[in-house]
């Protein structure tokens, strides 16, 4: 069987997907998975997830956040108004700036 | 853990799910966590007013995206509440349907006209984007990332709010003085916002000290009008002379606490003020009006040839 692993570095981080381990029970996924991800990683926990019950959808089946144009729910279209007035706002389009080019760097 | 460990050790994004936390911790952060979610909820039910009233195509799509993006907060936020053991989901969605649910005040008026789209969208987003940033250092771990996720979107609501502020004000005299008018309206209800300073409550001193909190009412208001009066001056408002806001020894500005009308905030706290009752209501009934979509929902057949579509 198997179990895909997550690992969170430190309190309050995400767990993230590092890998996975074949075993044939959650004990021994849970084992393997300290030896093979966090023997010398710095970690905080770790999640098992058996593989069979992760649910996937890819960009060859869906596109993700549409087709049409929507250029409205993005913070950077409303370019005739400055954000930098509240740190919150600026960082806010920030992050969505660069989503935002992420996404059409993999899309051409 | 019992409470002073709870105490010593509070600090952003430190505890989570397979902490052991004391039952005093897990009420005062699902209190916390349901009210902001109900907020998300009624703000978004009141929002979505604004796609009828909204001029032009392009602010309806931005409004129809804001209100998605608010119940999608919503949905975050319970979730994060339900993870601290208290409630679950469907009992505080039962609350908040048949009145027991608390909520923010702003959420508490109904609202018929465009010229208080600004009012939400820009002035109470903005105020609610201060609190939340600052939540993103909370100490309930779920809680935090749930706050990363919606200050992410939250950029666009207060822009947006912007924009629409600007476009009226630069628009015919006439309209700038219907956005005054509601802008004095509304101006007392923003400055509630943030609560009473004064007396900060005995829920917000604890909330303080296990670092659910990190920032109190006082000074949240505090860079708030710091902040949003200059851009209401900018765009040709006029702050009304009452409430009276001054500036401290310190060149913060702060609200003349007697002028605010804290009659109606306490009732309104109580769930029990007119426009309290009506947009539960309506929320109710309008939650009642779509019972066959969750129950199509609940025996979809998942043999059905069509795959569901994602609401992008
Ligand atoms: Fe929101
Ligand atoms: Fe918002």
């Amino acid at each position: 069987m198997i179990w895909e692993v997550f690992r969170q570095e430190e309190p309050g981080d995400y767990h993230q997907h590092v890998g996975n381990v074949h075993a044939p029970d959650r004990e021994m996924a849970k084992q393997f998975a300290q030896i093979q991800h966090a023997r010398r990683m710095q970690t905080n926990s770790l999640w098992v997830v058996p593989q069979s019950e992760i649910g996937e959808v890819t960009a060859e089946e869906a596109s993700f956040g549409g087709e049409t144009d929507k250029s409205y729910r993005w913070a950077m279209t409303y370019n005739d108004i400055d954000a930098s007035f509240a740190e919150e706002v600026a960082e806010s389009e920030e992050e969505q700036r660069e989503a935002a080019e992420k996404r059409t760097e993999v899309n051409s | 853990m019992d409470i002073e460990t709870v105490e010593q050790r509070a600090g952003p994004r430190q505890f989570g799910p397979s902490d052991e936390l004391p039952e005093e911790y897990r009420r005062a952060a699902t209190r916390m966590i349901q009210f902001h979610a109900n907020s998300e909820v009624m703000g978004g039910y009141l929002d979505k007013e604004f796609t009828r009233h909204a001029p032009s195509l392009d602010r309806k799509l931005a409004n129809t995206a804001k209100v998605q993006d608010e119940i999608g907060h919503a949905q975050l936020l319970y979730r994060a509440a339900e993870t601290l053991g208290v409630k679950t989901r469907e009992e505080m969605l039962d609350e908040l349907a048949n009145g027991e649910g608390k909520f923010l005040n702003c959420f508490h008026y109904p609202v018929d006209s465009w010229y208080e789209a600004p009012m939400i969208d820009f002035f109470v987003d903005g105020g609610a984007m201060r609190r939340q940033a600052t939540l993103k250092r909370t100490s309930w771990t779920p809680y935090a990332h749930a706050m990363d996720k919606i200050c992410f979107e939250e950029g666009f609501h207060v822009k947006h709010g912007e924009s629409i502020l600007r476009e009226l004000m630069t628009s015919s005299k006439a309209v700038q003085e219907r956005v005054q008018e509601t802008f004095e309206e509304w101006w007392p209800r923003i400055l509630q916002f943030f609560g009473p300073t004064n007396d900060e409550s005995h829920h917000d001193e604890f909330a303080q000290r296990v670092g659910l909190k990190t920032v109190s009412n006082d000074e949240l208001r505090n860079s708030f009008l710091n902040m949003y009066v200059p851009k209401a001056e900018k765009y040709g408002l006029e702050i009304p002379e009452y409430p009276r806001i001054f500036e401290r020894d310190d060149g913060t500005m702060a609200v003349r606490e007697e002028d605010l009308d804290w009659e109606e905030f306490w009732t309104i706290a109580k769930n029990d003020y007119e426009g309290s009752h009506e947009q539960i209501g309506s929320r109710r009934r309008r939650q009642e009006a779509v019972e066959w979509v969750r129950q199509a929902m609940d025996s979809w057949d998942t043999t059905a040839e069509s795959a569901p579509q994602a609401a992008d």
